[in-house]
């Protein structure tokens, strides 16, 4: 799994290509604690080159949306695959996390929020 | 077409990858459609990582079990591990809204959406799980 970060509008985006599952999910988990250390508390993951994703990818970002609602952060996604958004969808957690078709649309929604 | 295969690995979620994709490989080359394959590539692997974790608990010596069956338009996996199984009539909803933020439990409802039927045998150490290739039941 391929993970880039980069800062946008005070945004941190991560955009990611490959498997999110067993054997990555901890560097997921790593690369998303690092970036909220250095108190970069909206996040945005795009998963536009992500086709597959597990339930331990899925409780990967359970867990970090739980430590940024605490911090007052923001975690939403972006393009995601019709197939790997079918399974937020099976699971609700389409009612949990913000999820937007279009980058430019998932930034400018923090800003509205901010 | 009637194919069937059967393959024992010992718990390392390396092997479950390999075993996975030379499933999910051959599942491409017979031109499944994309979609069913996705839910047998998730099931399968959502099935070994339980055996691996919550049945094996992570015992890199004990082995699991792995035999798919295809004829004509269904495929039949079954997943084994070694461990002491599990009460799986009371699993709790991951959907419901005291539930949503827990970060486990999603693996087996997935499995249970995904595939067309899926049974626990052996006192929950074997699931046995059922998908029609072409989604039509026989």
């Amino acid at each position: 799994m391929d993970i880039r970060i980069e800062e946008k509008n005070g945004i941190s985006i991560l955009r990611m290509a490959g498997d999110i599952d067993i054997n990555t999910a901890p560097a997921l988990k790593d690369s998303l604690e690092s970036v909220i250390r250095n108190k970069n508390i909206l996040i945005l993951i795009n998963l536009s080159g992500v086709d597959y994703i597990d339930s331990s990818g899925l409780a990967t970002l359970v867990e970090i949306l739980k430590s940024l609602n605490k911090q007052g952060g923001k975690l939403k996604l972006t393009n995601l695959s019709v197939k790997v958004k079918g399974l937020f969808e099976i699971t609700k957690l389409t009612q949990l996390f913000d999820i937007l078709d279009k980058e430019d649309e998932a930034i400018n929604s923090f800003d509205k929020q901010k | 077409m009637i194919r069937v295969g059967k393959n024992v690995i010992l718990t390392d979620s390396r092997l479950l990858k390999k075993v996975s994709k030379k499933l999910i490989k051959n599942l491409k080359k017979s031109k499944i459609d994309e979609e069913i394959i996705f839910d047998i590539h998730v099931s399968l692997e959502e099935a070994l990582r339980n055996a691996m974790i919550h049945g094996n608990k992570s015992d890199i010596r004990k082995k699991i079990i792995i035999e798919t069956e295809i004829i004509n338009n269904r495929i039949t996996l079954c997943i084994e591990d070694e461990g002491e199984g599990f009460n799986f009539s009371c699993l709790p909803n991951p959907t419901l809204d005291e539930n949503l933020l827990k970060e486990n439990g999603r693996g087996i409802y997935l499995m249970k959406h995904l595939m067309d039927k899926i049974t626990f045998e052996k006192g929950g150490r074997r699931v046995v799980m059922v998908k029609f290739l072409d989604r039509k039941p026989l």
